[in-house]
């Protein structure tokens, strides 16, 4: 096996030419090449001049060039870092993004069977909780379209918007009317939206979607409008479906049953 | 036997020759490593970050204009569909059909896009923000064209010719909304597809609107 020797010399030479790349004199770097260059059976003769070469190596180190290339390094590496964590956190889904706002309730983590049922039923629904949040609904939809209803309208309508990703506001009925003017603002012209008044609300305002709620008794609390804008279209549980087409009526569900509307799912 | 022995003599003197040299190539194996696992997270790095830089941002005008458009847009679909359930007139049904399908059909192609861009379908960014001088063009969150929910309650209610002319009249000044916005987002933007799409809207409801003045006329004039 003579094939180990030669292989292993030359990359002894390779080392010391790297170690003499820096101050050690030029003298020196060729004695270094000049022992490692020889023949596996000679290189005992090289033990003479041991002594010498390992002062060189250590102090062949040039600090210069390796700071710098460091530096950009670390440089380079903090912009890609920065630019990878902002790509992540704007791509935080919006499900993540609606539960870091306080007070929202995920009622879909509840896995209710009776909030995550979706069939369509007629006639009066009971539901879970107040305002529902999901659940069987009426064959027609509330129209969602940015419409903004004076009087209360029928759950089961409502309820099948919100599996189209519309966002319900609903305020106490009797609420002071600049505060509903301030709720009418998030709504107007906006599609996926629609409000109306609830009769027995607990707080002076609810917004939900398919499965999150948030109550707040302040019309002008910010986080109304960051729910609506993480949940928006978002929570829709059938993506591309319009909200409008549907019942433009209020009332309970018996008398709005023969409104205007698609019967589509 | 005694080749390998010689060889291993010439490796103990090559390594007495330059130090320590085993513990050199130890650092030489650890720095490629080093150099590989850098290398490796910069290029993931860059990847991650390259398509976000070459597509448009949350709040640039192309991301403006397919929210906004969109929900422009969902209004058409809503007066269309009206139209196209109520009106006993064949032009009328069709026009609908064609304006209510093609509308909602390019809502997809936008909200698609928002999403291919890892962009929300919303935004906290008040309407028509993306256009220069927009201040004032909103009313009551109605943008350019839009029908306010009195005239919209209206149009339910109508019938026959009266349902048709209200329609008609309705839609071409939604047109003459959404064309305004189009011709806004085809200057501003250089993206290839929002210039493409914003440019076939202008084009087909400047179509639309002829088409429109036409039947406009004709039932009036009957």
């Amino acid at each position: 096996m003579s094939t180990p020797g030669p292989e292993r010399v030359p990359s002894s030479v390779k080392v010391g030419k790297t170690s003499g790349q820096g101050k050690p004199p030029t003298a020196a770097k060729s004695a270094a090449a000049k022992s490692g260059g020889n023949r596996p059976g000679a290189a005992k003769g090289g033990k003479g001049r041991k002594p010498v070469t390992p002062v060189k190596v250590s102090g062949g180190r040039s600090w210069g060039p390796i700071a710098v290339i460091g530096l950009v390094a670390v440089i380079a590496l903090g912009i890609i870092g920065f630019g990878v964590f902002s790509v992540v956190r704007g791509s935080r889904s919006w499900e993540d993004k609606v539960a870091d706002i306080q007070g929202v309730v995920n009622y879909r983590a509840q896995k209710n069977a009776q909030i995550d049922a979706r069939d369509h039923k007629d006639g009066t629904l009971t539901y879970v909780t107040s305002p529902p949040v999901g659940g069987a609904h009426n064959a027609t939809p509330q129209n969602c379209n940015g419409d903004v209803y004076d009087a209360p309208i029928a759950n089961e309508h409502a309820v099948h918007s919100l599996e189209h990703g519309a966002v319900w506001i609903t305020y106490k009925q009797g609420l002071a009317a600049d505060q509903v003017a301030v709720l009418q603002k998030k709504v107007e012209g906006k599609d996926y939206t629609f409000m109306s008044p609830y009769a027995g609300l607990d707080k002076n305002v609810s917004v939900q979607v398919w499965g999150y709620q948030l109550k707040t008794d302040d019309v002008n609390d910010s986080r109304i409008d960051e729910f609506i804008k993480d949940t928006r279209i978002l929570a829709a549980l059938e993506p591309g479906i319009s909200c409008s087409g549907g019942n433009t009526t209020t009332g309970p569900v018996t008398a709005a049953a023969t409104g205007t509307g698609m019967t589509g799912s | 036997m005694t080749v390998s022995t010689d060889s291993d003599a010439a490796a103990e003197a090559a390594a007495s020759v330059n130090g320590n040299r085993p513990g050199r190539a130890r650092r030489g194996w650890l720095l490629i490593g080093a150099a590989l696992l850098v290398g490796t997270m910069l290029g993931l790095g860059i990847g991650l970050v390259i398509p976000h830089l070459r597509t448009p941002g949350d709040d640039s005008v192309e991301a403006g204009f397919l929210r906004d458009m969109s929900t422009h847009h969902a209004q058409a679909v809503e007066m269309s569909m009206i139209a196209h359930e109520k009106s006993t007139d064949p032009d009328i049904v069709y026009l609908a059909n064609d304006i209510a399908l093609t509308q909602h059909g390019q809502i997809g192609y936008m909200q698609a896009w928002l999403r291919d861009w890892n962009l929300s379908p919303t935004s906290s960014e008040q309407p028509m923000a993306w256009m220069p001088d927009s201040a004032g063009s909103v009313v009551n969150g109605l943008m350019p064209g839009m029908a306010t929910a009195d005239q919209l309650a209206t149009l339910r209610k109508a019938t026959g010719k009266d349902l048709d002319v209200q329609y008609l009249t309705l839609m071409r000044a939604h047109h003459l909304g959404g064309i305004h916005m189009a011709q806004e987002a085809e200057r501003l933007s250089s993206n290839d597809d929002v210039t493409w799409l914003a440019g076939t809207m202008v084009a087909s409801q400047q179509g639309e609107i002829a088409l429109i003045d036409d039947m406009l006329k004709k039932i009036q004039g009957s």
